[in-house]
């Protein structure tokens, strides 16, 4: 056969596998869709005009509800156009498209911490009135049944909704119920430290409990002899979202990020105290724990290698897959540890990241951008959390009613334990700073905290370089304005009982 | 009509004109607008987080970056280190691997197409390569150490250890450059006339005096132009720093253009990051002034 024969032939034979392979690939997305469990009743609206919604979020999973219920969407005349942006890239995107008017999405999936800076420069349609259209089972998205920190946080601005949540992240202690139930763990823990071995209630039990399981390749955990090291805890400890982990610790005190006059609150004795916390766990850490993301702290734990972590609640369900953990059956999960005030152990869970629908104020198509977000938000919704193909996490009420949903854990009593934890977390659950800067808010935030982690800075002198910061952030976006805003948003901690 | 000297010599050139004219047109559009768009950005204040509309600040910007504002400097200084030791080792190991392969023949080809597959490989691909490499946990580099040291030492945590972390991402940036700089230098070595070596070799030159009297002050103009682009490209060094490190641990890996990024498009303070672009311009400008200067003296000793 002549070269160029084979070569032409070679081409053909790939260009066939490629087609067959982006067939298959096809048939497996159009398989791998959660069940329709018909829980939640919803109803189609009238049929729209062919119109294309154009939707963009966060590449991967957590844009997978769009295809899962294409037809829904089909069958009402809509077509959906998704645009995938990288998670960290969301918000440049989405903002350079709002300041040009490019008016390119209809509905938008952003982070909370930008509902100031998207629904206060009135990028976004506030949604009030479209809930409120007839009939009810098409147009109403139950705002009652969402948990009240998401509700009143993160999907409204300024007494109006803007935004309907997808997703209830939060942050939630887990652990490994099979080496704290351990008979064997449990009498030398008792021995050493004279008192009875249980889930880390307080931030000092944290470290307590983390030194006690941090032992060396060879020794003896519960029995076994360990074939590598074993740490009792682990941190987010990379820069991006370590800032949320220093909060859980210091949100317990009841100091907001600011009092009234924007006086950043950062620097108090009591934050300085829950930075060097976290420091110290550090100890018990795995070494690389400085380079721990959300996805090599989920590792670390479900493949074994550390005793406790607080993560976010998705976790537990990859945990409870034995095709991807290696504690399937052994992870236990509670409420994130707290400090001893007055008498009674206060916690809070920051809720970082989190994921809201929003329409956009330059859409042409405001009732089916609507109906899009309605139908993803609630309609669909307890598919989308109680499965492993999207990230998604439980929000609402109706999630935590139905364990039934939850196929990945082996029975409804390990679905309804998980279920609690999370409500329980999201009871606790704390805000990031919502107002407009809240990405320089926070960036200022992470780095020094980041930076105390890492020895650059001792903790008072890092917090009082947040302080200094957040000051001069305030000034320069307009101290008036900011006030304004921040008050507001005081009102709603005090509402849900956050602060005093 | 006046027949002003100009106006003729306008006339005269008019076919060049005509010719030369859409190029001139696009280089306003692309380069040189945007460019004193950007210049005038620098003297404003324009936060597009609150939306309130840009405001002349004069020199307010510069100040600031100037003398107010340390994590500048530490940016700077980073991407310093990693332009004076990263690309110096670079060239060093460049140069070597160039030499040697100057002296083989058959298989030279193939060599270098091997070398160069970590330059054809796109920035954002070696840098998750690298970040699972270097994983503490499950990474094939510490397994790799602890199987070649019998299980004694487990290697470090490359990527979250402050006092380690910069050094590895020069190491994946020398991985990933250092066979272009060897690729230029190969080249240049391949332009130089054989005659001179034959000549020293009847001069009873030793192989080093070869190197430092002919192969060098030969290959010194090549040499200063990979230097100048490879330093170019490092003060530009983000996708790599982006996905291994964020930045940290601390600050300890922010380079000058990952703070830029950061002002940018996160905070999207419109004239602060202008003002930074433009100190950078003159930083870079003046870098490459130096090494063009030296090679222009090179040349003229040549």
């Amino acid at each position: 056969m002549k070269p160029t024969k084979v070569v032409f032939f070679l081409l053909v034979l790939l260009l066939v596998l490629g087609i067959g392979a982006g067939l298959s690939r096809e048939a497996r997305a159009a398989a791998a869709s959660p069940t329709p469990l018909d829980v939640i009743k919803w109803g189609y609206p009238p049929k729209f005009k062919n119109v294309t919604i154009n939707v963009v979020g966060d590449a991967g999973h957590n844009l997978k509800p769009y295809e899962f219920w294409k037809g829904d969407f089909e069958k009402v005349g809509i077509t959906i156009q998704i645009t995938e942006v990288p998670f960290e890239g969301v918000y440049e995107k989405e903002k350079t498209e709002f300041v040009a008017g490019t008016g390119a999405f209809d509905v938008v999936t952003f982070y909370p911490a930008y509902i100031g800076d998207f629904a206060g420069n009135g990028y976004l349609e506030p949604l009030d009135n479209y809930m409120k259209k007839q009939p009810a089972a098409v147009w109403d998205p139950n705002p009652t049944d969402v948990l009240a920190p998401f509700w009143e946080l993160y999907c409204k601005f300024g007494g109006k909704v803007y935004a309907l949540p997808i997703d209830g992240d939060v942050l939630m202690l887990q652990y490994r119920k099979d080496l704290i139930n351990n008979a064997e763990e449990k009498a030398a823990f008792k021995a050493k430290y004279k008192k009875e071995l249980k889930a880390p209630e307080t931030w000092q039990d944290w470290l307590q409990i983390g030194q006690f399981f941090t032992r060396k390749k060879g020794s003896k955990l519960a029995g076994q002899v360990l074939e590598r090291d074993f740490y009792g805890s682990a941190e987010f400890a990379k820069r991006g979202f370590s800032f949320a982990w220093f909060v859980n610790r210091w949100a317990p005190y009841g100091e907001p990020y600011f009092d009234k006059d924007m006086k950043p609150l950062v620097n108090s004795p009591n934050a300085v105290n829950a930075l060097q916390n976290m420091i110290d766990s550090l100890k018990n850490a795995p070494p690389d724990v400085l380079g721990y993301g959300y996805d090599e702290l989920r590792d670390a734990f479900i493949k074994g290698n550390v005793a406790m972590v607080v993560q976010w609640t998705d976790v537990p369900k990859k945990g409870a897959d034995p095709t991807q953990s290696a504690i399937a059956g052994k992870i236990g999960v509670g409420r994130v540890p707290g400090w001893e005030i007055g008498g009674k152990v206060v916690h809070r869970s920051m809720m970082p990241v989190g994921r809201v629908v929003a329409v956009t104020a330059d859409s042409k198509n405001k009732d089916a951008a609507f109906w899009v977000a309605k139908h993803i938000s609630y309609d669909r919704s307890l598919e989308d959390v109680s499965t492993t193909l999207t990230g998604l996490d439980p929000n609402r009420t109706t999630h935590f009613k139905n364990p039934q949903a939850y196929k990945m854990f082996p029975n409804v009593a390990e679905a309804e334990a998980y279920l609690k934890g999370v409500e329980a977390a999201l009871a606790d659950g704390y805000p990031e700073i919502f107002i407009p800067g809240a990405a320089q808010y926070a960036d200022s935030l992470d780095l020094h905290v980041n930076k105390a982690l890492a020895g650059q800075e001792k903790p008072k002198q890092a917090l009082d370089a947040v302080a200094k910061e957040w000051n001069e952030t305030t000034d320069k976006l307009g101290r008036q304005k900011q006030m304004e805003l921040w008050n507001k948003a005081l009102e709603a901690y005090k509402a849900l009982g956050l602060i005093k | 009509m006046t027949n002003s000297p100009f106006l003729d010599r306008l006339r005269k050139r008019r076919t060049a004109i005509f010719f030369a004219l859409p190029a001139v047109i696009i280089l306003l559009a692309i380069t040189v607008f945007p460019l004193i768009y950007e210049l005038r950005l620098a003297f404003m204040s324009w936060e597009l987080t609150t939306n309130a509309p840009a405001r002349f600040v004069a020199f307010q910007n510069f100040g600031k970056i100037l003398f107010h504002d340390a994590r500048f400097w530490s940016s700077l200084r980073v991407t310093m280190v990693l332009i004076v030791f990263g690309v110096g080792i670079q060239l060093t190991v460049g140069t070597g691997l160039a030499l040697l392969l100057n002296r083989l023949r058959r298989p030279r080809t193939l060599l270098v197409s091997l070398f160069l597959i970590p330059v054809m490989i796109a920035p954002v691909v070696a840098g998750f390569q690298f970040r699972m490499i270097y994983h503490d946990q499950f990474g094939p580099l510490n397994y790799l150490i602890e199987l070649a040291t019998g299980g004694r030492w487990r290697g470090f945590a490359w990527i979250a250890n402050p006092k380690i972390a910069l050094i590895a991402i020069m190491f994946t940036d020398i991985w990933q450059w250092t066979p272009f700089l060897m690729l230029i230098v190969l080249a240049g070595l391949q332009s130089v006339s054989l005659e001179l070596y034959e000549a020293a070799d009847v001069d009873g030159a030793t192989p080093w005096q070869t190197f430092w009297r002919i192969t060098l002050p030969l290959l010194l103009p090549v040499i200063i132009i990979g230097i100048l682009i490879r330093a170019m490209d490092s003060f530009k060094l983000f996708d790599i720093i982006y996905l291994v490190t964020g930045g940290g641990p601390g600050n300890v890996t922010e380079t000058i253009s990952f703070y830029t990024y950061l002002q940018g498009f996160k905070f999207f303070s419109l004239g602060y990051t202008a003002a930074m672009a433009f100190v950078q311009l003159i930083v870079i400008t003046v870098i490459a002034k130096v090494f063009i200067n030296f090679q222009k003296r090179q040349q003229e000793g040549v």
